[in-house]
């Protein structure tokens, strides 16, 4: 075959000589036979396969993400958008794809960029799961690194972005990769002219609002593969429905895309099971919460908001923050709400959670709140009651974090959290999840209960939700949650289907409308048309991606 | 025959550069470092820069690896093919075990001539869309210019050592290193042509389909040739099929015959 290149060694017969002419040094025999053995043992004897799972015999892959990695590797030759849903694992997948490049010789540096804020959690994953060495990009760091991982958002920049653009990468990682989608940007530009061997894409939402997104994101891989721009733009124009109708086009992406759902998976054998669990306000805490909620004078209508949910949640949270208002803008009237508020006797919601937990006898529980002091409270009350907790917060150093995870595995029954954190812990070994508070981002939703729900789990999860009676908590709770019956599946899209109905943030917008109504009534015809137009776009998009890609 | 017992195989490792076993029993194996295994091992090169200047000694640590996973949350390190200990290890092993000259042990009171082999041992790499390995071991003998294959598989029933054995000596080679090496080169050159490489076939069929595809896209578009030009390389890269050597190790050894 005149085609095939041959690559010899030139260098080691001109070394021997000049060892012999030296007369040493020598191996002895032992040592020379084990350098050779473990030379066999490194090799990789057939094309296909993946020897990955010899190196990590501590992890239990899933049977799509072995099927994801085999397939990127042997039929898509490395390059591909992994478009699983969340929480089945892309990371896993594509660390599998890395490893096996790497044992094999194929990929000797790397860039992965990533959200800023995932950088770290990429890095410990790799290291530590991977056991490939990745560094995170730092201040006057080269980029010239074996396996480097960034933020786009630094990488674009300048001087990072000429460093860059000289190197050429083995393999080239992007996350969230469906920032990408338009190709007029400054991301895509840089992207697509980055040096690249192998290349994967990782987005959970690969179709967001066009079909000419996924256009974009397979021209950064196979440049052609759904022809070009003009005749793409032509044939699909801008309807993303059309994906529906052509089963060609479907063929094509398949070629490059990987699209696991939690249908097709092994991981839809743990189900949630969701409880409301009501509470009645007493007498007295009820009458707090009236006067609070008919208060007029000395403060906004959002720091209102806030009073409510906070007195829903415990004396304690509420009480600080009145009495900071009231340090700030002496107040009459919130000296006389606090004074009542001291007197309150122990709060129902938190009665009603030690009630609960002693029904578990001894099994792990989760208690998610929205405050501080709610969690401070909860701690002691549960240590009334002889139940040990650990505190929990986003703000935790990662050290600490580690550290109370593994108290809460190992010596105490409840953790008591405030923030689910997307970077956070992953606590499979649990599955009991207490909604002490609900908050008012359905993301932050699904992020508390990915905590648990998520691959590892081998239980059946089960998710309690407190809401008070009479009270804003219930308005969101029958209006919002139930309605878009958020906790039965997970979607996946969610923030996708918020981002293209203009709802960037959805905490402001629910607390926009409770301070622009002037009454109860007209409040639950606003969240009611809300959920409404959320519960629309989301079935019509569920329906698009289960069709268009499975 | 690759590395089947690695209890085994770390023991002799760490008995060939003079380490003591401290204990090794069920996968756990406990050793006391040399000086030497503990700078090329234990990364602390502070330590020693430090100890040395003040005119110590220096303690070199105790390692305790463990091979049996079921023990692995024992204190020590859980060692196994993809931990970064081993893959030290292995690399420590092929940076410094590259050559040799090696003597077959014969007990005679008769003088007898010892006979110059090149032993080379060689990793070849096919890639093109995917990639595959291996190993090729290549004995010559540098007076008759016989050669043999499986070499390692033959001299591991030999007894060998470092000295040459009393009563024997050396013939010297006719054949020179140089010329001795392209004999093998050639013999591997050979193997490669008379492979039918279907691999290769695979990889430029894939190499021109998407060079096409990408001309496709850019039909029209000359003002991005230079991004043209760009991922054709790439696909190059990718695709092209290319078979690399690179030998592992190798020496000179006196043999009988």
């Amino acid at each position: 075959m005149d085609s095939i290149q041959v690559n010899k060694d030139t260098a080691f017969i001109t070394e021997l000589e000049s060892i012999v002419e030296n007369d040493g040094p020598y191996s002895s025999w032992d040592l020379f036979s084990m350098a050779y053995h473990a030379e066999l043992t490194t090799i990789t004897p057939k094309f296909k396969g993946l020897r990955a799972f010899e190196y990590l015999p501590h992890i239990k892959f899933l049977d799509h993400q072995v099927d994801a990695a085999e397939q990127v590797i042997e039929t898509m030759n490395g390059r591909a958008i992994l478009a699983d849903e969340v929480g089945l694992g892309k990371t896993i997948e594509a660390g599998l794809i890395l490893k096996e490049y790497m044992i094999r010789g194929l990929v000797k540096n790397a860039l992965i960029l990533v959200p800023a804020s995932l950088v770290s959690q990429w890095v410990r994953e790799l290291n530590e799961k991977f056991y490939i060495p990745a560094v995170a990009h730092r201040k006057n760091y080269s980029w010239d690194q074996n396996i480097i991982i960034s933020s786009l958002d630094t990488a674009k920049r300048s001087p990072h972005r000429e460093s860059i653009l000289d190197i050429e990468y083995d393999f080239i990682l992007i996350d969230e990769a469906h920032k990408l989608k338009n190709h007029k940007t400054k991301n895509y530009e840089f992207v697509r002219s980055l040096k690249k061997k192998y290349c994967l894409l990782l987005t959970a939402t690969p179709v967001q609002n066009q079909l000419i997104e996924i256009f974009n994101l397979i021209s950064i891989l196979k440049p052609g593969h759904l022809g070009n721009y003009d005749s793409f733009l032509e044939n699909y124009g801008k309807d993303r429905s059309k994906i529906k109708q052509d089963a060609y086009l479907k063929q094509l992406i398949q070629k490059v895309m990987i699209r696991n759902t939690r249908q097709n998976t092994t991981l839809n054998n743990t189900k949630r099971n969701i409880q409301t669990v009501w509470i009645d306000f007493k007498p007295e805490e009820k009458e707090v919460y009236d006067d609070l909620e008919s208060a007029s004078a000395g403060f906004s209508s959002f720091s209102k908001i806030t009073f409510l949910r906070e007195i829903c949640s415990s004396r304690e949270a509420c009480y600080l923050s009145l009495k900071k208002l009231h340090e700030e803008n002496p107040n009459p009237y919130i000296e006389q709400v606090n004074s009542k508020i001291e007197k309150l006797p122990h709060h129902s919601k938190a009665e009603k959670l030690v009630e609960l937990i002693k029904q578990f006898g001894d099994e792990k529980v989760i208690v998610f709140t929205e405050y501080r002091a709610s969690q401070l409270y909860l701690q002691w009350i549960l240590k009334q009651h002889g139940i040990t907790s650990v505190p929990f917060r986003g703000g935790f150093k990662r050290g600490k974090k580690d550290w109370m995870k593994q108290l809460f595995q190992n010596h105490a029954q409840v953790l008591i959290a405030t923030e689910a954190g997307g970077e956070g812990i992953n606590l499979q070994f649990c599955n009991h999840l207490i909604n002490y508070d609900l908050p008012w981002n359905p993301m932050r939703l699904e992020q508390r209960i990915g905590r648990i729900h998520r691959y590892g789990q081998e239980k059946d999860v089960q998710i309690y939700n407190f809401a008070t009676k009479g009270t804003i908590e219930e308005h969101i709770m029958t209006l919002l949650y139930e309605k878009i019956n958020l906790f039965e599946q997970v979607i996946g899209n969610l923030d996708a289907i918020l981002e293209e109905l203009n709802i960037s943030n959805m905490e402001s917008e629910i607390e926009s409308i409770y301070s622009e109504s002037s009454t109860v009534g007209e409040v639950k015809i606003k969240l009611d048309n809300l959920t409404s137009i959320i519960k629309s776009s989301m079935e019509q998009s569920q329906e698009e991606q289960n069709y268009g890609y499975n | 025959m690759a590395i089947t017992n690695l209890n085994q195989f770390l023991q002799d490792y760490f008995v060939s550069h003079r380490c003591q076993i401290l204990e090794n029993n069920d996968g756990i194996l406990k050793i006391r470092l040399t000086e030497e295994m503990d700078r090329a091992l234990m990364n602390r090169p502070f330590y020693w820069h430090y100890i040395k200047k003040i005119g110590q000694q220096g303690e070199p640590m105790n390692l305790t690896l463990i091979t049996n996973p079921k023990k692995k949350d024992e204190k020590g390190e859980w060692i196994h093919f993809g931990s970064p200990r081993l893959q030290q290890i292995i690399h420590h092993l092929k940076e410094n075990e590259r050559f040799t000259k090696l003597f077959q042990k014969v007990e005679t009171n008769q003088n007898t001539p010892l006979y110059p082999w090149l032993v080379v041992n060689l990793k070849q790499s096919y890639k093109g869309k995917q990639k595959k390995d291996e190993i090729i071991s290549i004995g010559l003998q540098l007076v008759n210019g016989n050669m043999r294959l499986e070499m390692m598989d033959y001299l591991k029933n030999l007894p060998l050592q470092m000295a040459i054995s009393d009563y024997c000596y050396t013939i010297s080679p006719i054949i020179k290193l140089q010329s001795g090496f392209k004999r093998i080169e050639a013999v591997i050159s050979t193997y490669i042509e008379n492979q039918t490489h279907e691999w290769a076939v695979e990889s430029i069929h894939e190499l021109d389909e998407e060079i096409k595809t990408l001309q496709h896209f850019y039909e029209g578009r000359t003002e991005e040739l230079e991004q043209m030009e760009k991922e054709m390389e790439e696909i190059k890269v990718r695709y092209h099929p290319i078979i690399s050597q690179e030998v592992i190790n190798g020496g000179i050894f006196y043999l009988t015959e």
